[in-house]
């Protein structure tokens, strides 16, 4: 029913055409969410006042969102805290209701909440956790093998490719609240893709983790969605998590989109230079060094430019050409600086406002 | 001082807290009233025409269920809410910050909530009294009232040291919170007197889970009838039991914050 | 649309002896607490131990020592067998948004609860449960013995046992739209524990509060069966009162399946 599938009705079709899979994975138009929070004051008066008369406020948490996702992009979303994304992965796996507009992910209305569409799907929070508590990892995945209704064969196949994968053999047979962090995060995302679903909601799936527990999970997520061709959507704190796994970024600020496009492009935008890290012999000369660039950083034997993208060719070919330069770097500023940068920006909305 | 004001702060916030619920707000009233009547069936059924039992009487039984009301709200109010939220947060391991700060460990967990409309239970435990009495023909002695009292006090101090002894085994046993809803089942029967049982359950009710201080002895005390040597035993024993959870406390910290990570 | 329901019925029954080992084995993890539990599922034995003693003298209405203890038992059993303490997980879930992730598997959280409930029966009855039933047999020949009522307890066991859990499912709901349900949970059990028969059989009642108790669903979560394994009811009686009981299980399981309904669609606008 809530399958909205494309089906050419061609004059002569024999054998049938068989539902063809949605051109997109997920569809959202023009989404929006309000939530009513119960406003509390503080002090004894103001809850002897709510007793009887309770104040809501509308929060509006997302607001007239609209991307489309194709099956197989990984897709992360970015934005200062309670921007929206929290809300919006749970709008798309069904949980919430949108007070407006339209979301469609494998061709399904998420809250309808069928049976095939949270079989085509999974959530990973980084914060709150599915796996049993006082029980091995083991019993969870049994568990999960009877509600998904998984067949033997392939749930075997399965447990075994995520077990090497993660490498969570014998990590597994311990009861979860003896495991660390990582190791109940390797668990966890392996209770959840069980089922092989092709949609991956991921909500801070690294947070809290080492750096290497954050490598391994990053390439765990990478060579799912290599081999099984799934659509990753990834919320994360870590720029780096973004950087390295998502082609494709959606920034949300405020509850709107603010950007969708590659990183890289993103980047460009908002701080079009490229910084030059010089090692010198000898003290440069500070009025020569800025006819090149802007002079972020400058001493005895280091110094550190900002030149527009454009004029680096040439700025680099002088700089070559002075003998006190022994070693010369390019780079991009760091994420974390750009998208501060991108933050403070006003909105066009608040460019228009007076 | 200090910690005087300390506990008018938390009471304050309990209060604040307590009107946000309001639903349980209107419950909690409704459900003393409700409570407190259907508590006089079985006393009726057992003892309405017939012989009195180990010499209870139905109106020396009531003053038995008054004092069970009035303990059930200080109960209730005062030294539950706090042990459901410590052992809460035992388990998520929050109690950390507790033991942090500069105060008594005990005095924090210990008035860490109340649930102010409990005090509604001591409205219904005062006209059980008064029904109770004035069925008796006669108005308890000054004495009498200032013994009850004392016995009440007793009383108070023994729940909260069981209190704290449960507190102290949810450091050792992981999940204890139903601990909490033994305790109010047995302690439900503290609205019978505990003479009226017999063997087993009688040691049980006296020594093991003194419900025999807790309402039988405040009971005979107010109707005048409390042997001075009972007294004076139990105010002992209870002031003992006391310094024992204290001691046993100290242990269950040292034990929690050297064998936590 | 019926092929689907099918569909449904069938994973779930195919699930459903995996979610009971995994419910045997959580509650095996929670050992202590159900030792708790144990203890608190005999409180009937104390209410043996007044009334046997109240009646000693003279007999209670027409219970003397012996149909106390029988009673009691009785009660004690059944209790062990339907007994369900969902609200509170419930509350506990809704609470700190855990339902969630219950509510993202393809199966309606109810059987995975209803699963866990009876995979604990086990654990929770065997420390009074042999005991209890072969003290009730001991009592000699008030038990039934001809197949018709054994099989008209068993019917009352399992309309008292479904009664409670989709109370206990329709309560803990409450928690969908209020801070917490606990506290309705509490006049629950309070009405319960005299409703239902819980602290004084029901015979004993005074006439208007025993036609009272007749009418409210109390009684047909505990006193019926416990009747009827004692021999209290008479079978050509239990008939109307069997009757009753499921039209009960049947309103209540509308209830609750509207309850929940609606009670998801609550924690999707305002969110876990």
């Amino acid at each position: 029913m809530g399958r909205v599938s494309q089906i050419q009705v061609a004059g002569f079709c024999y054998p049938p055409v068989p539902l063809m899979a949605p051109a997109q994975s997920v569809v959202v138009k023009g989404l929006s969410k309000v939530y009513q929070v119960h406003e509390r004051g503080a002090g004894l008066t103001a809850s002897l006042r709510s007793l009887f008369h309770r104040r809501y406020r509308a929060v509006q948490a997302v607001q007239d969102l609209s991307f489309s996702i194709a099956p197989g992009e990984r897709v992360g979303f970015l934005g200062p805290n309670g921007a929206g994304k929290t809300t919006t992965l749970k709008v798309l796996s069904g949980l919430l209701h949108p007070t407006e507009g339209e979301v469609l992910v494998s061709g399904f209305v998420p809250q309808r909440r069928q049976v095939e569409f949270l079989k085509q799907i999974t959530l990973v929070m980084g914060q709150k956790q599915q796996l049993l508590w006082d029980l091995p990892p083991v019993e969870t995945f049994a568990l999960n093998r009877a509600i998904y209704d998984i067949e033997e064969r392939t749930f075997k196949q399965t447990l075994d490719e995520l077990t090497t994968l993660l490498d969570i053999g014998t990590i597994a047979q311990k009861p979860t609240r003896q495991l660390s962090l990582g190791e109940r995060m390797k668990c966890e995302l392996a209770a959840a893709l069980l089922h092989r679903p092709q949609v991956l909601f991921l909500d801070e799936p690294t947070i809290g983790l080492d750096v290497s527990m954050q490598l391994t999970v990053r390439e765990f997520i990478h060579s799912y969605n290599e081999r099984h061709g799934a659509t990753v959507i990834l919320t994360s704190h870590y720029m780096d998590d973004v950087a390295a796994l998502c082609p494709r970024v959606i920034v949300i600020d405020h509850g709107r989109l603010r950007y969708d496009g590659s990183l890289p492009d993103l980047v460009r935008s908002v701080n079009p230079h490229k910084q030059i890290a010089l090692r010198t012999s000898a003290p440069l000369d500070r009025a020569a060094l800025e006819r090149v660039g802007a002079v972020v950083a400058l001493d005895a034997a280091r110094a550190v430019l900002q030149v527009p993208r454009a004029a680096l060719h040439e700025a680099v070919a002088h700089l070559l050409g002075r003998p006190e330069v022994t070693d010369l770097t390019v780079e991009d500023p760091p994420l974390e600086e750009v998208m501060r940068a991108f933050f403070a920006r006003p909105t066009a909305e608040q460019e228009a406002a007076p | 001082m200090r910690y005087l004001r300390l506990l008018l702060t938390q009471i304050r916030i309990s209060l604040a807290l307590g009107m946000q619920y309001r639903w349980e707000f209107l419950l909690g009233g409704g459900l003393t009233v409700v409570w407190t009547l259907i508590s006089l069936v079985p006393l009726h059924i057992a003892f309405s025409g017939r012989p009195p039992i180990e010499g209870w009487t139905y109106e020396r039984a009531l003053v038995v269920v008054g004092w069970f009301t009035l303990l059930k709200g200080v109960l209730d109010g005062a030294v539950n809410p706090s042990l459901i939220r410590v052992v809460e947060q035992i388990r998520q391991g929050t109690l950390d910050f507790t033991l942090l700060k500069p105060a008594d460990a005990q005095f924090l967990v210990s008035t860490a909530k109340f649930e102010v409309w409990k005090v509604v239970d001591v409205t219904a435990a005062l006209a059980i009294f008064t029904y109770a009495f004035s069925r008796l023909g006669r108005a308890p002695a000054v004495v009498d009232v200032a013994v009850a009292l004392a016995m009440l006090g007793a009383a108070t101090l023994v729940l909260y040291s069981l209190w704290i002894l449960v507190i102290a085994a949810a450091f050792w046993v992981v999940r204890l919170d139903n601990l909490a809803y033994l305790f109010n089942s047995l302690f439900d029967f503290a609205r019978w007197p505990v003479t009226m049982f017999s063997g087993i359950w009688r040691v049980i009710f006296t020594v093991v889970i003194p419900l025999a201080l807790m309402t039988t002895y405040p009971a005979l005390a107010l109707l005048g009838a409390l042997p001075p040597r009972t007294g004076l035993l139990s105010v002992g024993g209870a002031l003992l039991f006391a310094v024992v959870a204290r001691v046993v406390w100290r242990r269950a910290i040292a034990h929690y914050t050297s064998a936590s990570s | 649309m019926n092929l689907r329901s099918l569909r449904r019925a069938t994973r779930v029954l195919r699930a459903y002896p995996t979610l009971l080992r995994v419910g045997f084995a959580g509650v095996m993890a929670y050992r202590a607490e159900m030792l708790v539990w144990m203890l608190t599922t005999t409180m009937p034995l104390v209410s043996l131990a007044l009334w046997t003693a109240v009646s000693s003298r003279a007999p209670v209405g027409k219970f003397g020592p012996a149909d106390f203890t029988a009673y009691f038992l009785a009660i004690l059993i059944v209790r062990q067998l339907t007994s369900s303490w969902l609200v509170w997980e419930l509350n506990a879930e809704i609470k700190s948004g855990a339902l969630s992730q219950r509510l993202l598997k393809p199966m309606h959280p109810l059987f995975l609860f209803s699963a866990d409930n009876l995979a604990a029966i086990p654990i929770r009855s065997l420390l009074c449960l042999p005991l209890a039933l072969v003290l009730l047999f001991a009592t000699g020949d008030r038990i039934p013995r001809d197949p018709t009522t054994l099989a008209l307890v068993a019917v009352a066991l399992l309309g008292a046992w479904l009664l409670n859990f989709l109370v206990s499912a329709l309560i803990g709901a409450l928690a969908f739209v209020m801070e917490s349900s606990t506290a309705i949970f509490e006049v629950y059990l309070a009405a319960f524990s005299i409703f239902a028969g819980y602290l004084v059989p029901i015979e004993l009642f005074p006439p208007t509060l025993r036609a009272v108790s007749e009418a409210l669903p109390f009684r047909y979560t505990l006193a019926l069966p416990a009747e009827l394994l004692t021999g209290l009811l008479d079978p050509a009686r239990a008939l109307p009162q069997l009757a009753v009981q499921w039209a009960y299980v049947l309103g209540a399981l509308v209830a609750t399946t509207l309850a929940w309904r609606a009670g998801i669609r609550r924690f999707a606008a305002f969110g876990g």
